[in-house]
């Protein structure tokens, strides 16, 4: 599989970043639930910390992702879709990308006004985006959360305009994204 | 020297040195200044890390007595009294988690004592060489300090201050899970800037 991006399919590059990002989600969302579950204490402070080093990875990988999208060509859409469904589609991942910054910088910043500096993984520290505040630690903690509500509901748009894709349209919009396929015949009949 | 005259005079510094010590404690002998804690104008804060970033809290009732002289350093004496309740992190759940029982266990363990009877002379400014309490385990501590005195209206002061470092697990600042230090670190750092009254 090529490296780079053709205007037929997402290259190797695009679709690690694509994938490990859906991965560390998946873990963001379940340390997250863990952390809420369990009272305060070492246990909550581990999961916490481990949330916020992965919000990190995750940051740092949207920026490597979008480099890597203005630096190639993108896949396009299929001729056959209806004005509605393009811009659909355009709206869902420009939302996604707009997520994939907002989540972290979001909880890295509610992070800074609880007090608490975010480190990764014991890495390196990373400076406070936003003085120390009650309030403003409370309306960030409502924003994470808001976010990451909105973040599920374009993810299942984001899936189902997929699973569509695949199985109704019959197109390779989900196959170029996918490692071990061949997606350069045209679609069957 | 006979035994029994070595063991006089051992008697006679010993005897000599419980009276300055009782006399620095009620009177400051000449040369020894009686210093208490103007604890409004002074700070004792502490660093350490969570979760790989530092933090830093700070106690705001400790009070000291400090009887000293630059030149009388065998007649001075430390007596700091560090009323843990009063820490504060900024975060009222960590300072509630601080003074639950795997930590400070406040209510068992509400105060840790630094009580220091020995001073050397530093080309830095001094050291106090004594012994630091916190939950009932005790262990020898070195201090280094800067002390300067000055008149403020006519009242003479003194400024010490300084930096240094322990391990909260020698004092059993951690039970249970506490006890890992992947996620809070044993090294804490402890810095102290006083302004003392002389009295």
């Amino acid at each position: 599989m090529a490296l780079l991006n053709t205007t037929r399919r997402w290259g190797a590059v695009a679709q690690l970043l694509h994938w490990l990002i859906v991965a560390l989600i998946i873990v963001q969302v379940t340390l997250a639930a863990l952390a809420d579950e369990v009272p305060p204490g070492l246990r909550k402070l581990t999961l916490l910390a481990r949330h916020k080093s992965v919000g990190i990875t995750i940051l740092m990988l949207a920026i490597l992702r979008l480099l890597w999208r203005w630096n190639n060509p993108t896949p396009d859409l299929p001729p056959t879709l209806k004005p509605y469904e393009r811009r659909l589609a355009q709206f869902t991942h420009a939302m996604l990308y707009i997520l994939l910054f907002a989540m972290p910088l979001s909880g890295w910043m509610m992070s800074s006004a609880r007090g608490f500096p975010v480190s990764w993984f014991g890495f390196f520290q990373l400076p406070d985006l936003v003085p120390k505040s009650k309030p403003l630690y409370e309306a960030l903690l409502t924003t994470h959360a808001t976010l990451a509500c909105v973040l599920g509901a374009v993810v299942v748009l984001h899936v189902a305009g997929a699973l569509k894709h695949h199985y109704v349209l019959r197109d390779d919009v989900l196959r170029r994204m996918l490692p071990f396929t061949h997606s350069t015949r045209e679609p069957e009949a | 020297m006979t035994a029994i005259a070595r063991a006089a005079s051992g008697a006679t510094v010993l005897v000599v040195a419980v009276c300055l010590g009782v006399a620095s404690a009620v009177a400051a002998p000449s040369g020894v200044v009686h210093y208490v804690l103007d604890q409004s104008k002074s700070t004792l804060e502490y660093t350490f890390t969570q979760a790989g970033a530092q933090n830093k809290g700070r106690f705001t009732r400790f009070p000291v007595t400090f009887d000293f002289s630059p030149d009388d350093l065998g007649a001075s004496r430390l007596d700091v009294t560090v009323d843990i309740g009063s820490l504060d992190t900024g975060d009222q759940e960590r300072n509630d988690t601080l003074r639950s029982d795997d930590l400070f266990a406040v209510a068992k363990y509400p105060q840790a004592h630094f009580i220091a009877t020995q001073f050397v002379k530093t080309p830095a400014g001094f050291e106090a060489v004594g012994k630091l309490t916190i939950r009932n385990l005790t262990h020898d501590m070195r201090v280094p300090f800067t002390f300067r005195t000055a008149t403020e209206n006519g009242a003479a002061v003194g400024y010490m201050s300084g930096k240094t470092t322990l391990r909260r697990l020698d004092y059993g600042v951690g039970q249970g899970d506490w006890k890992a230090t992947d996620q809070v670190g044993n090294d804490v750092g402890v810095s102290f800037a006083l302004r003392l009254t002389a009295h």
